[in-house]
């Protein structure tokens, strides 16, 4: 649970879960979207993660 | 949802009041004004995000007047209200800076009082009528 990729998710989950509430008054609306968050969030992470991986650190 | 006439007959006092309640318990502030279902999301979620930055060793910053961005960590960490003073009270957000989680930690904390502060905003804006 305690890795990167584990506490990205969480962290992705966390804040899609807020936003969508925030900004959707429909519960079936506030899925679709917190869902559509959640996938660009972990999706965003893992390419922007590939994309640093040929970086000297 | 739209706002109703009641909404926008509150007294700018009741509306800094629901403010007010938003910041100290998360979510209150929806409660207050009957979006039940938003206000346990927002209770549920931010408590938990700011208790698992806890649970990753992330510190509660101090307000050090000398560091700007130690000093903006600890307004975020404030931001969630309520739970701040409790894990201060208990003990906890100490930080282990050698903890493999300690920035995670941090990161969750900060975030979670961030948050809130934007349901905060939200809250006012049903409060004002504008939502």
């Amino acid at each position: 649970m305690t890795t990167h990729v584990g506490l990205m998710v969480l962290f992705s989950l966390f804040v899609s879960i807020v936003f969508a509430t925030m900004m959707r008054d429909e519960p079936a609306a506030q899925l679709r979207l917190g869902a559509r968050m959640f996938a660009g969030f972990v999706g965003a992470g893992i390419l922007i993660g590939w994309l640093l991986y040929p970086l000297p650190l | 949802m739209h706002a109703t006439t009641a909404d926008r007959s509150r007294p700018a006092s009741r509306k800094y009041l629901i403010s007010a309640a938003a910041w100290v318990v998360p979510g209150a502030g929806h409660l207050w004004l009957g979006r039940r279902q938003k206000g346990l999301t927002f209770l549920i979620a931010l408590t938990l995000m700011f208790v698992t930055g806890l649970w990753l060793e992330g510190r509660l910053f101090p307000f050090e007047l000398t560091q700007p961005l130690v000093l903006l960590a600890a307004f975020a960490d404030l931001g969630i209200g309520l739970p701040y003073f409790v894990a201060k009270l208990l003990g906890h957000g100490g930080g282990r800076v050698v903890a493999i989680t300690y920035e995670y930690g941090n990161a969750f904390a900060i975030v979670a009082g961030l948050l809130n502060m934007l349901v905060v905003l939200d809250a006012y804006d049903i409060a004002e009528g504008r939502k």
